[in-house]
């Protein structure tokens, strides 16, 4: 496989490279606060390139729901001068629960263009202050609020609805559903940042409690407090920075329509579809060349629904594709080796940074008790409420 | 969009704020005769439906709209 930066949209485009992560635990904090955990993610992360505050030339963050969570706007430069990063374009994406996706997205399409060479990128959420009914409020503000929000929907139940249907079209059963539940648990368990470090049996994950059928509490992510951030610059410079720069192969960013029954087919996501065929083309990549994978399980339905449509496994089969052992740690094609959201923890705007942080560690193989034997190259899929926003990054090591 | 076809459907027990006295309720995508258009709405009552039921709109509540299972003629 050639290098691939012909590939980029323009021609004249720079490959990038990220060259930096640091990220918080992912948990309930009750003592912490947005702005002091952003700040630990992105000091970390600077001190991972040895880079100072003065050097970053533009700061990217990706939040969803900061101004409802904490009462807080304008987080961008609230952060970043909390660094002490000033007289740069700060800026925040929301893109629900893409939206550090999207960050990631446009600070390296900038740094590919030329505009800047070392970018910083975060994402961070707030959310364990707030009762669970309030956040689930807040959440379904990345719904329809005159449609599917107002008749009753929760994000849950948006997603039971697509599960439901993936049932009735191809077979789909609970068993495949807790088996994705059960396999990110155990690899979650081996992540010392993880929210949730717990195993949990099939047999308590076909028994949970009820929460918009057939989801049960086990089948959906976690509420969680958190931060990420990644440091970028062209690759061309990375060697200044890092002796592990992780190149970034393809990445692409999908819209579609945000009411789930504006969608024709729920059964997929056609913005992962889209994304994920451009990030390999840009790429030069396959399917098949992915080592490992860090999908969006937001509910479990959600990750076997996007190894179909990222072309893991053929459309219809993501539910015995998981439940026969292919995702595992052991298995042909990893996927959530960090124990995905809904193990790790999902603080909605640090997710997408959150992933890209994880695949860095196991490609530069750094990922302790659970790195995987292949590791070259990796995929991130990060999205945004019912399929509105996909981000689908695909990121290569030095092999 | 007085009839339809269900399309999909779920059973919601964790309700958001002001359902909560609601739950479990039944919340389904409708596929209308008419238009194929589509519809987030509600199944009135304590009925249950399933996928591929016909059903057929019952009574409007502040924009939500509920839909019961036909009976067949």
């Amino acid at each position: 496989m050639g290098l691939p930066w012909h590939c980029y949209p323009k021609s004249d485009m720079r490959p990038v490279a990220v060259i930096g992560i640091g990220k918080t635990s992912f948990g309930a904090f009750a003592d912490r606060d947005l702005r002091s955990l952003a700040v630990e993610a992105g000091n970390l992360c600077l001190a991972s390139a040895n880079v100072k505050p003065s050097q970053v030339e533009a700061f990217y963050l990706g939040n969803f729901a900061g101004p409802s969570f904490v009462g807080q706007n304008h987080l961008a430069p609230y952060v970043a001068g909390a660094m002490g990063i000033t007289g740069v374009p700060a800026t925040r994406f929301e893109a629900a629960c893409a939206s550090s996706g999207s960050a990631f997205y446009h600070a390296a399409m900038a740094v590919a263009a030329g505009i800047h060479d070392v970018v910083l990128i975060s994402g961070v959420e707030k959310m364990t202050s707030q009762s669970t009914p309030r956040v689930a409020e807040i959440l379904a503000g990345a719904g329809d609020s005159m449609g599917e929000v107002r008749a009753g929907a929760t994000f849950p139940a948006l997603f039971a609805m697509i599960a439901r249907r993936h049932m009735h079209e191809y077979g789909t059963r609970r068993e495949h559903l807790a088996a994705v539940a059960v396999k990110n648990h155990a690899n979650g368990a081996k992540n010392p940042q993880a929210h949730m470090r717990k195993i949990i049996s099939m047999e308590q994950a076909l028994n949970g409690k009820p929460i918009a059928d057939p989801l049960t509490v086990f089948d959906c992510s976690l509420v969680s407090d958190g931060a990420a951030a990644v440091l970028i610059a062209p690759l061309e410079r990375a060697a200044e920075f890092t002796s592990k720069p992780v190149r970034i192969l393809g990445i692409s960013q999908v819209s579609d329509h945000v009411a789930l029954d504006a969608k024709q087919d729920i059964t997929t996501f056609a913005a992962v579809r889209t994304a994920g065929e451009k990030a390999y083309k840009m790429a030069g990549v396959t399917a098949a060349d992915i080592d490992l994978a860090e999908i969006h399980d937001c509910f479990t339905i959600a990750e076997i629904v996007a190894t179909e449509d990222l072309g893991f496994a053929k459309k219809g089969d993501g539910g015995p594709f998981a439940a026969e052992g292919h995702t595992s740690l052991t298995g042909s094609k990893p996927v959530n080796t960090s124990g995905g959201l809904k193990s790790k923890g999902h603080p909605v705007g640090a997710t997408g940074v959150g992933q890209i942080c994880d695949l860095v560690l196991q490609i530069r193989g750094e990922a302790g008790e659970r790195q995987i034997a292949k590791h070259n190259i990796g995929l991130a899929q990060n999205l945004g409420g019912s399929g509105a926003t996909a981000v689908v990054t695909i990121l290569g090591g030095a092999q | 969009m007085n009839q339809g076809v269900i399309y999909t459907e779920t059973i919601v027990h964790s309700a958001p704020e002001q359902f909560v006295s609601e739950a479990p309720y039944q919340l389904v995508i409708v596929v209308f005769d008419d238009d194929g258009g589509r519809l987030t709405a509600r199944v009135a009552g304590s009925e249950r439906v399933v996928i591929g039921d016909r059903v057929e709109f019952d009574h409007d509540r502040d924009g939500i709209r509920f839909y019961r299972k036909s009976v067949p003629r």
